[in-house]
């Protein structure tokens, strides 16, 4: 039976989406998970997953297209199958809900562990529905979900026509997880020992999608968000030892090995998880790693947790690459949304001012890096701007092995897409 | 510390006695208070202890007694002018405001004026539309002018004497409805400064600020809502010139809901003044916006139902206080 993939709804009060990606074309085979489409709203980019396996057999739009928002996207079936026998398949609530409110670039989730569950809306007397805003709160609910780095607009309101009260977000301190798990999606299923991505700083899972999506490793592949991050910006972590161990306690819940990849703070959080004896790390790939010199470019972090504009934003984060062109759009208009809609600011100043202090970074893992054992290689940039190679190259043990690109930034994974892919799933395999 | 149950009318002639007794140059004139006491029995028994060169009868000319009054304070006396009704102040209004309140500025510091203007305002008993007012915020306005409001016996005397013994014009404002009152008022030597507000009832959900006579009916109404588990705290100014800005800041800091209940009718008044002032201070900090309770913008009717509709009565109070608590919405949506 065919089901259709609708345009996600891209904000409360949007009807249209426009198409800026499809990764399938009519016939191809998809299996539930699979990255089919990016539609973008004028603030945000969403990608949509199929939920489904089959075959694309319809498939109305192209890229540039004002798709009206769930509506069919494309239709999944059986190959031969037309599409006048396809229901619309609507997505429960949970599902639909979760693009608007979780960060952006955002799915619809189909992953092994559950999706976030925005804390349900209590319905609003019909009146006051009518007139509700998306982020009405007390001031000093505002000041106070701040403080603890929760988003607004991921808290019930009970108040007025449905404003978000003191109580409300006391509610939500009450709820989120003290110490607990982070967000963890399955990129990509699989089968032995996960490879886990541990994004950077000020980035979230979702940043590894396209990398992952060709690494060819029949494992599975999981990605999390770092405290303060993504999803799981309600963590309240504020240091190094914090953020490794939420880290830990959430690997810890996989019960069993890991294969780790992490981009630079996350390279660092990954490497001191290799000391802590109850976490069982079967290999390590560094990808620009903090923690292991004392530098930080701190005018960047400022920078970048400060800029409002997308031209501010693009600026800073400019930075991040050795050629600028390989910066896209769609990347600084995502990051900007992703922080406007969950109000990630706030968090992630907290951790910048707990790892940090001006340009100096307040961590190292260069000692558990030599005491690693197991199969390990890091990759670095000659033109990181951010970590300076000099300081990596000095700190890495000599049998690890380093991989110095030329004309590549803070993002390997970004300029040298092919290589990181490469070296990755040699690691991995490595281990045996 | 002992105290005595006092009507508030006896508190007040106990100040004045007090005051006279211990200096000079206290006097009191006004209609009716030497050889009948007063209309409101506040000055029975002083004519014959004082006698009437310093406890006098006047004609009903306002105008003329606060010129008296005004001219006394500047040449070093200390008057207590009694007005039957604040609205018939009115009639002095050039004396109290471009003489009384401007003198000690525009002599360089050097004139004082100690006048006491001592009356009565509010709605109590069907007395109509110019004998009802509320005219605190005319005083309020005028710069140089000292704005008291007592709403107990024990206020009312520990103000009256501090008013006595400071030097600038103080408009002591009684209320109609509060001379019979009583309340425990402490033996001996009992002065209460200007600019110290008392907290009549403590409390932790939402602050409400009144006064006169507002003030019982508000912790009337906050015993209300004790019962529905809502603590109230309610913040009595008692002066509204000086203002204690400090303990109104203070508890809405603490309750972050602050809701203030004045008889006078709404537009231009001092709850609207004290309303800027908390946003002002404490924006960031609260959860609602401010509530003010107030009269409506009207003349006082003389039909008694009327009149009782027109001013704050203890269930508008209990709903403004639920409104700035969320308590209706949270209701909807539990629905």
């Amino acid at each position: 039976m065919a089901e259709a993939i609708l345009v996600p709804q891209v904000g409360q009060d949007l009807t249209e989406a426009k198409v800026v990606e499809l990764h399938v074309k009519l016939g191809d085979k998809v299996k539930k998970g699979d990255l089919v489409a990016v539609v973008e709203s004028e603030k945000a980019s969403f990608e949509v997953e199929a939920f489904s396996e089959g075959v694309v057999i319809s498939l109305p739009w192209k890229v540039g297209d004002v798709a009206t928002v769930l509506e069919p996207l494309m239709h999944v079936g059986a190959e031969g199958e037309v599409v006048a026998a396809a229901k619309t398949a609507v997505p429960d609530p949970v599902q639909t809900a979760v693009p608007q409110t979780v960060h952006t670039p955002a799915t619809v989730p189909v992953s092994a562990t559950p999706a976030p569950v925005p804390t349900p809306a209590p319905a609003p007397a019909p009146v006051e529905a009518a007139v509700s805003g998306g982020d009405r709160a007390s001031p000093v609910a505002r000041r106070m979900a701040a403080d603890h780095g929760l988003s607004i607009g991921r808290i019930a309101g009970t108040g007025p026509r449905g404003a978000v009260v003191l109580r409300d977000v006391a509610a939500a301190v009450a709820a989120a997880p003290a110490g607990g798990a982070l967000e963890l999606r399955t990129l990509q299923s699989g089968q032995g020992t996960p490879v886990v991505f541990i994004h950077g700083f000020g980035a979230d899972l979702s940043s590894w999608r396209p990398l992952v999506a060709r690494i060819g490793l029949g494992s599975p592949m999981m990605a999390l968000d770092l405290p303060g991050h993504g999803g799981s910006q309600g963590h309240g972590a504020a240091d190094f030892a914090a953020l490794v161990d939420a880290v830990g306690a959430t690997l810890r819940s996989l019960h069993g090995g890991v294969h780790l990849v992490g981009h630079s703070l996350g390279a660092a959080v990954a490497a001191a998880l290799t000391e802590r004896g109850d976490l069982d790390v079967r290999s390590l790939t560094l990808i620009a790693p903090a923690g292991l010199g004392a530098s930080v470019d701190g005018d960047f972090v400022d920078g970048f947790l400060s800029a409002r504009s997308e031209g501010a934003l693009a600026a800073w984060m400019r930075r991040l690459v050795s050629d600028p062109a390989s910066l896209a759009p769609v990347l600084v208009r995502a990051t900007l949304a992703a922080r406007d809609e969950a109000g990630l600011v706030p968090a992630q100043t907290r951790v910048a001012r707990g790892v940090f202090e001006g340009s100096t970074q307040l961590f190292n893992v260069a000692a558990a890096l030599r005491a690693y054992r197991g199969p390990c290689s890091v990759i670095a940039g000659r033109d990181d701007a951010i970590v300076p190679l000099r300081e990596i190259e000095a700190a890495v043990p000599a049998h690890v092995a380093l991989h110095r690109l030329d004309r590549v930034g803070h993002l390997p994974q970004v300029e040298a897409a092919d290589l990181v892919q490469t070296v990755i799933a040699r690691t991995v395999r490595s281990a045996g | 510390m002992a105290t005595r149950e006092l009507m508030y009318r006896e508190a007040l002639r106990e100040a004045i006695d007090e005051e006279m007794a211990a200096n000079p140059t206290v006097f009191i004139i006004g209609e009716g208070i030497a050889e009948r006491g007063g209309s409101y029995k506040v000055t029975e028994g002083l004519l014959a202890k004082y006698g009437p060169k310093r406890v006098r009868d006047t004609p009903i000319a306002e105008a003329g007694m606060i010129g008296v009054g005004v001219g006394a304070a500047i040449a070093g006396a200390r008057p207590i002018v009694e007005i039957l009704y604040v609205d018939f102040a009115m009639l002095g209004m050039d004396m109290i405001v471009n003489q009384a309140a401007k003198f000690r500025l525009m002599t360089g510091g050097d004139g004082r004026v100690p006048f006491i203007m001592r009356t009565q305002g509010g709605t109590g008993g069907g007395v109509a539309a110019q004998h009802s007012q509320s005219l605190e915020a005319l005083f309020y306005h005028i710069p140089g002018l000292r704005v008291v409001m007592p709403s107990t016996p024990s206020d009312a005397k520990g103000l009256l004497k501090y008013a006595l013994r400071q030097e600038d014009p103080v408009m002591f404002l009684e209320h109609k409805h509060l001379y019979m009152t009583k309340g425990p008022v402490p033996d001996g030597e009992h002065v209460v400064p200007f600019g110290v507000g008392d907290i009549k009832r403590e409390g932790s959900d939402v602050t409400v600020i009144a006064w006169s006579n507002m003030i019982p009916r508000t912790l009337e109404a906050a015993e209300a809502l004790a019962a529905e588990g809502i603590s109230v705290e309610v913040i009595d100014p008692r002066t509204l010139v000086p203002l204690d800005r400090d303990m109104i800041i203070k508890s809405v800091l603490k309750t972050r809901r602050c809701v203030i209940v004045q008889e006078a009718n709404r537009r231009g008044g001092v709850a609207s003044d004290i309303a800027s002032i908390v946003q002002e201070e404490c924006f960031y900090e609260m959860d609602a916006p401010v509530e003010i309770v107030a009269g409506m913008d009207i003349p006082v009717p003389f039909n008694l139902t009327l009149e009782k509709a027109s001013v704050p009565q203890k269930e508008d109070v209990v709903a403004a206080v639920k409104r700035v608590l969320h308590v209706q919405s949270l209701a909807a949506a539990a629905e």
